[in-house]
């Protein structure tokens, strides 16, 4: 029987060189290529990054005009968001979950295929708008009128290339939810599944329910700046803050879809490193479909100063310091996993204790942000930049570099050079808190975002953000020459690359199969 | 594989639904806020009760303006402050003068603070329930007559009543091209 | 390697004329910048303690259970009890939080009783201030030594301008231990009026109007800046408010009452 199937698989014509990339439905294919294009995008980002903060290096304006500034932090922040963190995700998501589950694909392979070729294009269109007259968008990455009303041609472009991020995304969670809710093993009841399956699914749920609600918000922007409506016009009857509202309804559910894969993938490589199981598995899946309902009643903590009336301020403030109940669960069922185990300190491992460190600082922040008559003195400082920056970049950010270090030999059967790993880690950690956590101090201090020169009391703690940046710059070149390093060493990696690894991908050969799971395993 | 075309079909649903949720939005937010009057919006249509038993309370009642987008009109209120009985209506205006040297059209915004307030301010008459046209050099006084509801709570302030003026002309125009 | 030792170390003398390393909020002048900096205050303290507790378990387990210290992994790997204890103790902790906040956030919210109303409203790039009851009326704009050396190349070493991005042309002047009520609104986009030292701040919304309060108890004169991104000149429209004993406010008044400025196109 399975010779015939051999036979078969000689005859199926696979195409190679582009042609195989541009048409594979592969999800191992695929998940590299959302990979390889984060990767990407996340130096674009990184380098917009790196042109603010060589602005901000020193007081007075040295390299660019104030407009062009603007341009930069919020295409720096569109790029980073969707065009780096997202797609990382949804890339470990296709390499991983159907191995995971025991699948030989996602559900809907071209749909995947789709998904992804949508981005480069969507991309393209957007970063080309910096290139226009009128410039690209500058009124920051969350758009809001009647400051967004006022950009130039790049505005359509702008939002027409969101639209196709938005679906992108949404429908490579539908195929998300379809796998994971119709082709798990037999015998893989929900509450078997791994970790990391789990904070998918509930994540590809928040996507589900979050991204359309932003394609309304700009579609109403793109309507009233050429279509005569007046959603967000005091003149037509509109509200300014109306597209607040709509935007963070949206946009609070966004950054935890940024944060639930990250927590799934630490919860997967403490216990492989401790050698012991993930403690309370239940409550992390209680705790993390928690944090993903209360995710969409907290969303005007990103508004306290518009004027709200008290009692919303005051609901919202309790909201939001709930939140962090659910989250602690996971912090210290991280550190009880830990505990009593046999730990080793592989590069995996140090990112994913790094981000249960720095993560919870940014944690620590964001609840002195919730607390709202402290806000209207953080609010739009540099405290905020500091606090979403410690959750985004040792948070999210190290998750990813953990999970690619942890994955890369069962991807390639490859193993990376450990003690270059160890540089990268320690580099990276480094500078990641040279850089921001000066932030938090200017940001005490009086700074205001998203302006490109400032008062002379903010020079030290400047100087010092953009010496760190620069340095955690450089330091992701490193990574990257691991990357390739790696690659071209030969195969050498069991199918259990690590002692303390479980789950159904180790029981595959390394490199993984380009077809696995064609029948499905037994699960007990 | 019915398994996985019911869950694409349910989702699709699902994104959909929000989809138009997004624009629920709007009309719930205006709900919302004429309910509660919590983003300091007042009564749009003129307010035509005359149940409102006259109080010994007094309140203050300040008034301000505002022009948007630097419109080249002068707009001011002619009285700042009033001191009004509770219950009992009350006339006032704004003046406005067109500096320019077209004929403007024009729609007044109110806003009352605070917020909580501004259902209790009825606007039995009000120049900013229709949009005005104003010849160039032309000087106009838009009149208010309101009453405030005894149902104001006894520990209020001050109420402040302001108007944004907004010269509309350009989206008219691009109303009658249509 | 000796042009860029005299560099490093001029780089680092330079760090000496810069000012402050302010790494706090300022208390401030009025009650409510008291209490926003006290709550601040207990939270980050309330944080700290977590953080050294959690932190200091997890350092502990790093040091006492590694495998290269001959630790052997243990196998338990759920505790109902225990998550109920970490669920619990967390969620008392911020009810205790919640009180002061709670008590906080209502008195900044009290606009009422206040003696001075201020109209503030926002311009790109610019604010107009009217005082309602005393009929002053006035443009504050970034002081023009100030916008003179921020245009890029302009070559003016901006350590030399006097308080740099955060003096105007015409100052708001208030009497100290005054109720003053803030009422805040903007022309074209969204604005943020803030002075860090005599209250959080408060969006400036085009056709809606927010208030807030403020009380100075202390004479002096107290800098700020506009904190929601209006353009491209966000970062150069400052505030500054020169708080002075009554007698001076009103003779300020009485004199600045004969330039009143309409509310006419520039």
């Amino acid at each position: 029987m399975s010779a015939n199937i051999d036979h078969l698989k000689e005859e199926h014509h696979q195409p190679s060189g582009l042609m195989r990339w541009i048409t594979t439905t592969n999800h191992k294919d695929i998940g590299s290529l959302y990979l390889w294009f984060s990767l990407l995008m996340f130096f674009v980002g990184g380098l917009m990054a790196l042109v603010i903060r060589a602005e901000l290096f020193q007081p007075g304006l040295q390299l660019v005009v104030p407009g062009f500034f603007n341009q930069m932090t919020t295409m720096h922040a569109l790029v980073m968001i969707f065009g780096a963190l997202m797609p990382a995700f949804v890339g470990l998501a296709n390499w991983q979950l159907p191995m995971m589950i025991g699948a030989p694909d996602m559900a809907l392979p071209r749909l995947n295929n789709w998904s992804f070729w949508i981005l480069p294009f969507a991309f393209t269109m957007l970063i080309s708008t910096l290139f226009f007259e009128s410039g690209g968008p500058a009124a920051g990455w969350t758009l809001y009128p009647p400051l967004s009303l006022q950009g130039g041609n790049s505005m359509p472009f702008v939002i027409f290339s969101i639209h196709l991020l938005g679906a992108s995304s949404i429908l490579g969670a539908i195929n998300v939810i379809a796998t994971i809710l119709n082709m798990r093993a037999p015998g893989m009841t929900l509450m078997k599944m791994p970790i990391f399956v789990w904070t998918w699914l509930i994540t590809a749920f928040l996507l589900i329910a979050a991204m359309p609600v932003l394609a309304g918000a700009i579609t109403m922007l793109l309507t009233d700046r050429f279509f005569g409506t007046s959603f967000f016009t005091a003149a037509g009857g509109g509200d300014p803050v109306l597209f607040q509202h709509i935007f963070w309804f949206f946009g609070h559910p966004e950054v935890y879809i940024l944060i639930l894969p990250a927590f799934g993938i630490i919860s997967t490589i403490i216990p492989a490193f401790s050698r012991k199981k993930l403690f309370g598995y239940d409550s992390m899946v209680y705790a993390t479909a928690s944090i993903a309902l209360l995710s969409f009643i907290v969303w005007a903590h990103h508004m306290f100063t518009v004027g709200m009336p008290l009692a919303g301020e005051i609901f919202f403030m309790f909201t939001t310091m709930l939140i962090a109940v659910p989250t602690g669960v996971k912090v210290f069922n991280w550190v009880a996993t830990m505990w009593k185990g046999s730990m080793t300190f592989e590069t995996p491992m140090l990112f994913a204790l790094a981000f249960i460190i720095l993560f919870t600082i940014g944690g620590f922040s964001g609840l002195m942000l919730a607390i709202t008559p402290a806000d209207f003195q953080y609010h739009d400082t540099y405290f905020v930049v500091a606090h979403f920056h410690y959750v985004l970049v040792p948070g999210a950010i190290f998750a990813v570099i953990a999970a690619v270090y942890y994955w890369l030999p069962k991807w390639t059967g490859k193993m990376y050079n450990e003690t270059l790993g160890k540089i990268h880690f320690w580099m990276t950690t480094i500078f990641v808190n040279i850089t921001f956590f000066p932030m938090h101090f200017v940001g005490l201090a009086g700074m205001p975002r998203r302006i490109p020169d400032y008062a002379v009391q903010f020079t030290d703690f400047n100087m010092i953000a953009s010496v760190g940046a620069f340095g955690f710059g450089l330091s992701q070149l490193l990574f990257v020459y691991i990357l390739f390093s790696t690659l071209r060493q030969p195969v050498t990696v069991a199918d259990k690359a690590w002692d303390g690894a479980e789950g159904l991908e180790w029981t595959l050969p390394s490199p993984a199969p380009y077809h696995s799971f064609d029948t499905p395993p037994k699960i007990d | 594989m019915t398994g996985i075309k019911s869950t694409i079909l349910k989702l699709s649903f699902v994104v959909v639904a929000m989809y138009g949720f997004s624009y629920a939005l709007v009309p719930i937010y205006d709900t919302f806020c004429e309910i509660t009057g919590l983003n300091g919006k007042t009564n749009q249509v003129a307010y035509t009760g005359n149940d409102i038993k006259k109080d010994n309370r007094f309140v203050t009642v300040k008034f301000i303006s505002n022009v948007a987008n630097s419109a080249p009109l002068y707009f001011e209120p002619t009285v700042t402050e009033m001191t009004v009985q509770i219950g009992k209506p009350y006339n006032t205006h704004y003046v406005m003068k067109n500096n320019s040297s077209k004929k403007l059209h024009t729609t007044a915004s109110p806003s009352v603070t605070p917020g909580k307030y501004a259902e209790y301010l009825k606007k039995i008459e009000c120049f900013c329930f229709n949009q005005q046209t104003i010849d160039a050099g032309e000087v106009k006084d838009l009149g208010i007559q309101f009453v405030i509801d005894n149902e104001l709570p006894q520990d209020s302030g001050d109420i402040v009543l302001s108007y944004t003026m907004f010269d509309i002309s350009d989206n008219i125009k691009e109303t009658n091209k249509l | 390697m000796k042009r860029l030792s005299i560099f490093i170390v001029s780089m680092l003398a330079s760090l000496t004329s810069m000012a402050d390393w302010e790494v706090n909020m300022p208390r401030g002048v009025s009650p409510t910048a008291n209490a926003a900096y006290d709550l601040h205050m207990l939270i980050f303290y309330i944080t700290v303690v977590i953080g050294i507790v959690v932190f200091g378990v997890m350092f502990y387990s790093i040091f006492h259970h590694r495998k290269s210290k001959g630790a052997k992994p243990a196998s338990f790997h759920e505790s109902t009890t225990v998550e109920i204890i970490w669920t619990v103790i967390p969620f008392i902790i911020l009810v205790g939080i919640a009180i002061p906040s709670t008590k906080t956030l209502i008195m900044m919210e009290d606009t009422r009783d206040s003696e001075i109303t201020l109209k503030v409203t926002g311009y790109q790039w610019m604010w107009k201030y009217d005082y309602v009851e005393d009929d002053v009326s006035f443009f504050s704009k970034l002081a023009s030594d100030s916008n003179q050396a921020r245009q890029l190349g302009s070559k003016i070493d901006v350590n030399k301008v006097d308080n740099y991005l955060l003096n105007v042309d015409n100052e708001v002047v208030l009497p100290t231990n005054t109720k003053v009520r803030i009422l805040l609104t903007a022309s074209d986009v969204i604005h943020a009026w803030w002075v860090p030292e005599i209250t959080g701040k408060k969006d400036a919304i085009p056709g809606y109007v927010n208030e807030l309060w403020v009380d100075i108890k202390k004479p002096g004169v107290y800098r700020g800046q506009c904190t929601e991104l209006c353009g491209k000149d966000h970062g150069f429209m400052p505030i500054v408010v020169r708080a002075v004993p009554k007698q001076e406010y009103t003779k300020w008044v009485s004199l600045n009452q004969k330039n009143r400025v309409a509310d006419k196109s520039k």
